[in-house]
């Protein structure tokens, strides 16, 4: 049926067709950025769960057997501080990081608990959201301004998604 | 400047969207770098699949490309969700792509050494993508540039963007 539809098509029309169709779905052949991937991933070191804002990375980094979060100016190819996040008796989970790299959203796991908080570089603060109704979260996604986030949680052997509004 | 590296838990500061989210085994959110839409894996029949909702009324925003090629994992959009990057099945191998919503084209994302790709993640301008690698035992991430390859997703009075 399909065979004896296209060989009705006048062969300039056909050609038509399939331009339009090779034009609807290309081919990135990706290059890596050689001189950046060299100099800012060690590759003594695994890193995974990525999160770009714009020039700015955030990722989890283990090393020697310990999770860390990592956040890497892309612009200046430098891995910034972030004091008061990776704590020794913390497990990170999931990162996610504002465009203009000012604020991340993260769930660790701490003394038996789950937790989601918002870490404001500027401020050096470390504020913890509370989910309710109560579950466990699992992953965390924010917006180019960091002011809404995405909340993977586990309830009742369920994967819910709640969003979170945040007032600055 | 000296930060306070103690708790502050400002639930005040908190304010859920109702937007009745009540569907099951919703996960791998990710949200436009407009906060205006969000990306997720939901099962439909069976298959993991990335669904993008509009959170300004719920609605559900179709994909053309994103309808098959399951299972999906690790969804990530631009500024305006103009483009849906995400990790899909095409016969026994898995392949990034990069559905641009504005044009209706996809964009199949070639990785150098035929690596598979674990994880994605979009600049919110659509400039940049991480990708989360397996290599030699070892989770890698690598920058790669798209800015001669697509164009960017900005906020409208920056330049022109999708809507």
């Amino acid at each position: 049926m399909k065979i004896s539809f296209f060989r009705k098509i006048p062969i300039g029309l056909s050609s038509v067709l399939c331009l339009l169709l090779l034009n609807a779905c290309g081919s990135l052949v990706m290059r890596p950025i050689y001189n950046l991937n060299g100099i800012i991933f060690k590759s003594s070191t695994s890193y995974r769960e990525p999160n770009l804002g714009t020039e700015w990375l955030a990722t989890l980094v283990s090393k020697n057997g310990k999770e860390k979060i990592e956040l890497i100016d892309l612009r200046s190819r430098r891995v910034v501080s972030l004091p008061g996040i990776n704590s020794s008796d913390s497990q990170p989970i999931s990162v996610s990081v504002s465009a203009n790299g000012e604020k991340l959203a993260f769930i660790r796991q701490r003394a038996g608990q789950t937790e989601v908080l918002i870490y404001r570089r500027k401020l050096g603060t470390l504020q913890r959201l509370e989910i309710t109704p109560k579950g466990v979260p699992r992953r965390v996604t924010l917006d180019a301004s960091g002011r809404v986030l995405a909340v993977q949680v586990s309830r009742g052997g369920n994967w819910q998604v709640d969003v979170i509004r945040l007032s600055s | 400047m000296l930060g306070c590296f103690g708790l502050c838990s400002c639930a005040r500061e908190v304010q859920r969207i109702p937007k009745g989210f009540l569907s099951l085994n919703q996960r791998d959110p990710a949200l436009s770098g407009n906060g205006k839409k969000l990306a997720l894996i939901v099962d439909q029949n069976g298959r993991p699949t990335v669904q993008l909702k509009d959170l300004r009324n719920g609605n559900i925003v179709p994909l053309r490309y994103l309808s098959r090629h399951q299972p999906h994992t690790s969804p990530s959009l631009s500024w305006s969700a103009r483009y849906v990057a995400a990790i899909t099945q095409r016969g026994n191998k898995r392949l990034g792509v990069i559905e641009d919503r504005l044009t209706g084209t996809v964009h199949k994302l070639l990785i150098p050494g035929n690596r598979i790709p674990i994880r994605l993640s979009l600049a919110p301008d659509g400039r940049q993508l991480a990708i989360q690698v397996a290599d030699k035992g070892k989770w890698r991430v690598e920058i790669f540039d798209l800015s001669r390859k697509i164009d960017p997703d900005l906020p409208v009075g920056i330049r022109g963007a999708g809507s």
